[in-house]
Parts: C-alpha cells; sequence; structure tokens
C-alpha cells in the first residue's frame, strides 16, 4: 500500500515534470499555453467547424487536387503566406519567399560577393555604369562605359539585367569569366575576375566648381553609408565651399541607426523619432554626442515621391531642426517602421512593428485612394521642384537636372545661373 | 536499503525527472513547429545550423498558424480578425495560379456573383471576362491579382500580358442594354479612370529596345513614356473596373468602350436588372442553368417531337442543373468527357437514364453562350442530337468550383476543361472557336 503510493507520488513528480517543460516557454512569458499547443498534447482537434487554420488547410488542399493543372506545392504555399501577410493592407508587412529574403539581406548589409562594378542594360549585354575602386573587375582592368556580352562562356546579350547581375554575383573567392568589350579593341576580350566581398559604394560626391557647391548623393542607408558619407564629405571640403547639396531622391531608406549617426554630426542629443508600438510603448531615437561636424554653409536637401523610410526621417530632422530646406516633389511618406522576422526555410516575414513621429512635423504616413494613387502624406518640399520632362535628365548633372539646378540656386544665390535646355 | 542504492535510486530519479523536463520541450517544439526563429533564445547550436538547412519543408496548415500567431504579436495595430488573415491567404493562392477563369472574390464581390447566376444583376446589368484575345490556355500569365494597395503602375511593370474587361452578356431591358451596350465590347476607360491594358505598355518595351539599339531618337520614345504616365496617374485595374461595372445599385458611370477599332462613351445610371428565368418567348424555349430549370423543360417538351431551345445571354450555368437538362432530352450515354493537364484520366460527362425520345433540338446561340450553357450546347451538337443556329458560342468551355468561405467571400476554381466527342469537328467547330 505504502509502495503504491510513493510509485504515484514519483509519477506525479514526472507528470509535473513533463507539463513544466512543456510550458517552459509560455513560463518564460508568463501567459497561458495556447489552446493549439494543448490540443495537439491532449489529440483534440479544435472544435469549431472551421478554424481560420483549416479554412485555409481546406483551399490548399482543394487547389492541390481539383484545379485543372498541377500545381507546385512550395509555391502554393508561399502565395497563400504573402495573400496571409497582404491582408492588413499595409504594403509594408509582407512575406518574403527565400529567395527575396536573400536578396533583402544583401541590400541592407551592401555587401555580396561579386566583381565591384554597377551595370545597366544595353543591346549587347550588360553595360558598366560604375567601376568601385579598389574592386576586383577595377584590378582586372573593366572600366566604366565597358560592355560585358558574356558570362562564362554564356552569350547575355538580349537578356534581363537582373539575370546578368545574378550571373555574375556568386560565391566570394570563386571565378567569373567575362567576355568584354573595350574601347580602342578591336576584339572583345576574355577577362577572369575572382569574387570578393563588396561593399558598394553608397555616397558618391562631386564638386561643381563654377558654383562652388558640393553635391553628397546618398543612395542608400546602408552599415557603411556613414563612414562614406564622412570620406566623400571630406573630399568636397578641400575645395572652399558655398553650400552643399545632399541628394536623397530615389532613396528608399535602409537602417536607421545609420540615419541616426548621420543625424549626429549635425546635432547632439536631440530627437530623432519617436517610434509608438502597438502595446502603447513608445521608444525614440536620439543623436548622440562627439562627432559633430561643422557646416558652415547652407544645406539643401533633394527629394522626390521614392524618397522614403530613413531617407525621409533624415530630411525631415534636417528640416525640422534647420539646418536644411527640403527641395523637389513630397516624399513617400513611409512613416512605419519594419522588423523581419526570419523563418526556419530562410524566408522571413516583414512586419510593421511600430509608427514613426518627427520632431515638428506632424504624422506624414502615405495616404492612397481605392485605386492605390497617392493622395496625401509625404514630407512637403519647402521648395516645390517637378522634375522636367520632355529632356533626359541624367540626376546629379546641373546640365540637365533642373531639380539640382534649383537647389544649387538656393544653397548659393550668387552661383551663375545655368541655361535651363 | 543500502546508502548506495539509494543514491543510485535518488541519482536516477533526478536523471529521470531531468529527462522527462526535455521530453516535455521537445512535444512543445512539435507542438508548436517552432517556424520563427528567435536568434536570441539559447537554441542550441545544432538546432540553429539544422534549421539552415535548404530542406526545411514546414507543413502549410503549420506556417499558416504561426505566421499568424506572430502577426498578432507583433503588428503595430491589434489583429482581431482571423478570418481576414485566411481569407487573405486564399486571395493569395488563388491569384497565383493566375488565371481569369479562377478568381477570389470579397464578400460583396461574391454576394453579386452568387445573385448573377440566379439571374438576378445589379451595377449596369451585364457579364464581363477578363480576355486577352488569345485563347484561354495562352491567357493564364494575365490575370495578376496583386493584393490589396497595389497600384496600377506596379501591376504595368509586373504583368507582361494584363487581360481586358471584355461584355460577354447583357441583361435584356437592363441599364446596359438601354444604353445599347453590346456583347463583345471592351471597357477602355470608367469615369475617367484609364483600365490598364497592356497594349500600350508592349508599344513603350518595343520603342525601349528600339531606342536602346539606337534606332529611335529620345523624343520619340518620350512621347511614349509621357502618354503612360499622364495615363497611369489615373489608372484601374481591369479587376477594378469589373467591380464597378458588375456591382452596386445607385449611381451613373461613364463608360469609354471599344467597339471595332472606334471608341464609344456611353453614361450609365446603375440599376437593379434581371435575365428572364425560364419560359418560351417566340416558339423558342429559354432554358437558364439553375436548379428547377430541368422539372419546367420536362413538362414543356412533353409530347412535343421538335423544341427549340434559347441558350444566349447565357454564361453563368450551374453543372448539376445542366446535367438534369440533359437527362431529360436525350437518351443515355457518353457525351464527352472533362479532362484536365494532370495526367489523370477524364471524367466523361454521362446521362446515366436519359430520354429513350429524344426531340429534334435545334439550339440558339452566340457570344454570349458561354461556360455551362456552351459545354451543354457541344454535348448535344457533337452527338448530332441538336443543330445549332445563329452565331457561334463565346469560346469558354471551363467547369468551375465555386466555394463560399465563413466570412462571406469565395473563389470561382477551374476544375476541368470540356471536350466533346471526336468525330463530329465540323460541328464542333460551329461550336465556338477557343
Amino acid at each position: 500500500m505504502k509502495k503504491a503510493g510513493k510509485l504515484f507520488s514519483y509519477m506525479g513528480i514526472l507528470v509535473i515534470c513533463f507539463l513544466f517543460g512543456f510550458c517552459w516557454q509560455d513560463i518564460q512569458k508568463w501567459k497561458a499555453p495556447s489552446s493549439r499547443a494543448l490540443g495537439t498534447l491532449f489529440g483534440v482537434k479544435s472544435a469549431s467547424a472551421a478554424t481560420p487554420e483549416e479554412e485555409f488547410q481546406h483551399a490548399y488542399t482543394q487547389i492541390l487536387t481539383d484545379y485543372v493543372k498541377p500545381v507546385d506545392k512550395s509555391d502554393l504555399k508561399y502565395a497563400g503566406m504573402e495573400g496571409l501577410m497582404a491582408s492588413l493592407g499595409d504594403p509594408h508587412t509582407m512575406f518574403m519567399r527565400p529567395k527575396l529574403a536573400e536578396a533583402f539581406s544583401d541590400e541592407t548589409r551592401a555587401n555580396f560577393g561579386g566583381v565591384g562594378a554597377r551595370l545597366t542594360s544595353d543591346a549587347l549585354g550588360a553595360k558598366i555604369a560604375v567601376v568601385f575602386d579598389d574592386g576586383p573587375a577595377y584590378s582586372a582592368g573593366i572600366r566604366g562605359g565597358n560592355i560585358v556580352t558574356a558570362v562564362d562562356g554564356k552569350s547575355v546579350a538580349g537578356r534581363d539585367i537582373d539575370d546578368i547581375v545574378s550571373m555574375i554575383k556568386g560565391k566570394e573567392g570563386t571565378l567569373v569569366h567575362l567576355t568584354v568589350i573595350q574601347a580602342g579593341k578591336q576584339k572583345p576580350v576574355a577577362i577572369t575576375v575572382k569574387r570578393a566581398r563588396i561593399t558598394a559604394p553608397t555616397v558618391e560626391s562631386k564638386y561643381f566648381a563654377d558654383s562652388q557647391v558640393g553635391y553628397l548623393s546618398i543612395a542608400s542607408f546602408s552599415e557603411p553609408t556613414a563612414a562614406q558619407f564622412d570620406h566623400e564629405l571630406a573630399k568636397l571640403e578641400a575645395h572652399p565651399m558655398k553650400g552643399l547639396v545632399i541628394d536623397l531622391r530615389e532613396n528608399p531608406g535602409g537602417l536607421l541607426e545609420t540615419a541616426v549617426d548621420m543625424l549626429s554630426r549635425f546635432f547632439e542629443n536631440k530627437l530623432v523619432v519617436k517610434m509608438k508600438f502597438r502595446d502603447g510603448h513608445e521608444e525614440s531615437a536620439k543623436t548622440y554626442p562627439g562627432v559633430l561636424h561643422e557646416f558652415a554653409y547652407p544645406i539643401a536637401a533633394l527629394m522626390n515621391e521614392d524618397s522614403a523610410s530613413a531617407a525621409e526621417i533624415y530630411a525631415g530632422c534636417l528640416h525640422d531642426y534647420g539646418r536644411a530646406k527640403l527641395v523637389g516633389t513630397h516624399s513617400y511618406g513611409k512613416a512605419s517602421v519594419q522588423n523581419v522576422f526570419p523563418l526556419v526555410d530562410r524566408s522571413s516575414a516583414k512586419i510593421t512593428i511600430a509608427k514613426y513621429f518627427l520632431p515638428v512635423t506632424p504624422f506624414f504616413g502615405r495616404k492612397v485612394d481605392e485605386y492605390g494613387a497617392y493622395t496625401s502624406g509625404g514630407l512637403e518640399p519647402d521648395l516645390k521642384v517637378e522634375l522636367s520632362t520632355g529632356t533626359e535628365v541624367t540626376f546629379g548633372d546641373p546640365k540637365s537636372d533642373n531639380q539640382l539646378q534649383k537647389a544649387i540656386q538656393l544653397v548659393n544665390p550668387q552661383s551663375p545661373a545655368i541655361a535651363a535646355n | 536499503m543500502s546508502t548506495t542504492t539509494k543514491s543510485v535510486l535518488s541519482a536516477t530519479g533526478v536523471i529521470a525527472a531531468i529527462a522527462t523536463v526535455v521530453v516535455g520541450l521537445e512535444a512543445r517544439q512539435h507542438a508548436d513547429l517552432g517556424l520563427i526563429q528567435a536568434p536570441s533564445s539559447n537554441m542550441s547550436i545544432d538546432r540553429l545550423l539544422a534549421s539552415r538547412t535548404d530542406d526545411v519543408n514546414v507543413p502549410a496548415g503549420d506556417y499558416f498558424y504561426n505566421l499568424s500567431q506572430k502577426l498578432k504579436e507583433q503588428y503595430v495595430e491589434p489583429v482581431s480578425d482571423d478570418q481576414k488573415l485566411a481569407s487573405g491567404a486564399v486571395r493569395g493562392m488563388i491569384g497565383s495560379l493566375k488565371d481569369p477563369q479562377s478568381l477570389y472574390m470579397d464578400k460583396n464581390q461574391f454576394t453579386a456573383f452568387v445573385n448573377a447566376r440566379q439571374g438576378q444583376f445589379e451595377g449596369i446589368g451585364a457579364d464581363f471576362d477578363l480576355v486577352t484575345g488569345k485563347s484561354n490556355a495562352q491567357a493564364e500569365a494575365a490575370n495578376e491579382d496583386p493584393g490589396p494597395g497595389a497600384t496600377a503602375e506596379d501591376t504595368m511593370v509586373m504583368v507582361r500580358d494584363i487581360p481586358r474587361l471584355q461584355v460577354v452578356s447583357v441583361v435584356p431591358g437592363g441599364p446596359a442594354d438601354k444604353a445599347k451596350v453590346q456583347v463583345g465590347d471592351i471597357a477602355y476607360s470608367i469615369d475617367g479612370h484609364w483600365i490598364v491594358d497592356s497594349k500600350l505598355i508592349q508599344k513603350f518595351r518595343t520603342a525601349q529596345k528600339a531606342f536602346i539599339a539606337k534606332k529611335m531618337p529620345l523624343s520619340e520614345l518620350n512621347i511614349i513614356r509621357n502618354e503612360i504616365r499622364a495615363k497611369a496617374d489615373h489608372a484601374m485595374l481591369p479587376l477594378r473596373g469589373r467591380d464597378l461595372l458588375f456591382m452596386g445599385k445607385t449611381g451613373t458611370v461613364t463608360v469609354v468602350w471599344e467597339r471595332g477599332g472606334k471608341q464609344i462613351t456611353t453614361k450609365i445610371t446603375k440599376a437593379p436588372s434581371h435575365l428572364p428565368g425560364f419560359g418560351v418567348h417566340n416558339g423558342a424555349i429559354l432554358l437558364p442553368f439553375v436548379p428547377s430549370s430541368a422539372k419546367s423543360l420536362k413538362q414543356e417538351i412533353e409530347g412535343k417531337s421538335a423544341v427549340t431551345l434559347d441558350l444566349r445571354n447565357n454564361t453563368l450555368g450551374d453543372l448539376a442543373s445542366m446535367k438534369q437538362c440533359l437527362e431529360v432530352l436525350v437518351p443515355k450515354g457518353n457525351y464527352g468527357d472533362f479532362v484536365t493537364f494532370r495526367h489523370e484520366s477524364p471524367t466523361p460527362l454521362v446521362v446515366h437514364n436519359g430520354n429513350s425520345k429524344p426531340p429534334k433540338i435545334t439550339l440558339i446561340t452566340d457570344k454570349s453562350t458561354r461556360g455551362i450553357a456552351e459545354i451543354f450546347a457541344l454535348a448535344l451538337s457533337s452527338r448530332g442530337y441538336a443543330s445549332l443556329t445563329g452565331e457561334s458560342t463565346g469560346g469558354d468551355r471551363d467547369n468551375r468550383s465555386i466555394v463560399k468561405l465563413p466570412d462571406g467571400s469565395g473563389y470561382t476554381l477551374v476544375t476541368s476543361v470540356y471536350k466533346p466527342k471526336l468525330g463530329s469537328t465540323a460541328v464542333a467547330r460551329k461550336g465556338g472557336a477557343k
């Protein structure tokens, strides 16, 4: 009798141990275990006729078995996940399939295994638009304007530029064989390049001697951007400076940390953004002391509807603290912050977790009508200048870029007027 | 008991307890599947490494559950409507088929669709289809549902071949009929909003290539570019255009149609309208394929040696009701096949009991004879039980499942395509080219 009692109490302890293990993650979070998990434990199916999960599962199975054509299981699953995330009506909350997720992480890191060049499309293949200093392509003798006609023996004429780029990219340390047309050479030459980890420049600078205005174009806010900004700014400040134009057009944003870092050159211990989360709690980002830079000249920031996110925060703060005038057209209006949650199959979920508020400018989130067309939102420019249409505009070229012309005149009214063409 | 035995026993007990905790942890992992990686948690290295391989295959249902949970925990606004998430996932899956005949519809759209199947129309009183001017099979890449929030411009970049919104039937006496809208008309713009179509985009792409190859001056390219820009500012997708014309009982829309290369502008006030039900008009039996039709048809043909059936404006028929009508009209047998592209054997269209003394049947068809009605016409004519008069049929022989979801939304899914019996090509050709 006594033995049986002891046995029961041992069993009881083991049951408690099991439940402790089972509920460990709930204990950590201090909440009740989900009914779904308990259901699995006790082998119970959810009672209600169609849970959302079952509704989904039913449609998934029906499409796989009944659709008139064969459907790829994993494609269908991912399409479902995309639809699930899109159902919130927030264009920034999205599911990213494995390939897209990798491209996204490439972009935010701004480094990948490549040859160190930027390509544009060309009828014969891909044209080298920019060669990065110190990159392997540069060392191998490839220069801007060269045309890549074949990659690893395969002709790339007529292929999509994205395809060509992904053929050239690859594992660091591996070789890629390019066939290249170079100026002054009769025949295409074969050039072998060893792929390396590439840090793509996100900041480019130009100095306009006639107006004595510096120009910094920031393509995105990624990890190396702040250091590149300092480097390019120092190059500009070797010249006499009457003003600075920071070009944020087409800048889709990037890392908030980088924007904060770069704003810390302008002001110390100042609010950059306040983020309001769904549980009501707020977090704010502030500039930090110690990296202040003296900008002894007026500054203008160029923006357009494709300036978004971190670029808007950067421009908005420069504007709110009176450090720069905004020139161009209204910005995109991306006033929310996303977190990327990696999933086990290399895909990931990008979810809007908070809304941004600038120091002075009221909430600037983009609003669209029922057709998805812009109605309001984004930062309003101090000086509204539409990009001229009808002529080919090259950004950063004061001869053809009329938004840049206005910005130059704003920071240095004495600058010689450029005949608009 | 000796001390040694005691300590061995207690050690065993501790080990058993720890083991049980681990078993509990594992059981929970299996219950939740741990889809979401938590880089900050103290997962063992093994597990993290294992999760970095490509062959992780999380079942779809678990994937859905975990992702829904993650959204509910993290999204900036409270997510209370679970059903919306499920319907969104279904919308995503149906949209990925890129099939203009397999469509997800929200609650209002689905209600309007179901009512139209009963002959009760709203909007301008017409039925529409998304067509590419090619066959159904070629049209597959056409219908991209980019999801909410996507702009017409996004879609223009995404989609190479956008379908056009075409009138496939007009309710007699309804608002569209009064405005002289015709079957075959293509909607070009609604209330000044251009309905995106791929012709202009293809024109631009061709021009762009010509420009890159230095065969076209920039000024010419810019003319096309500016035309697209101006239109894209007020553009809408074909599916949205369909909603505007197919739904609503009040309001006026100005629609520009394309008809035979010309543009025709109409101003139409929306109002409820309905197709006449089963009945005899001018000696022909109007035969909608709704559940009560077979019974009425049986009474109507009783004792007659010849009948004429009118299948015009018949685009949304119901397969089961159509089969019952076949039973009433023709002898038992096999009337063609429903085929798939899935390497399955075809499912025959079978009349089980049938009518051993079929009447001589004449069918009146035109382009507004589509879907189930077209299959009916082909089934009869291919076996020689009916002769066709009028124009050829619309060219839609898809058999579709119609599914209603718990939140009132729903979808159609093409499950097979009808193929008439062989050896009757002449008749089949008359029954509409696909």
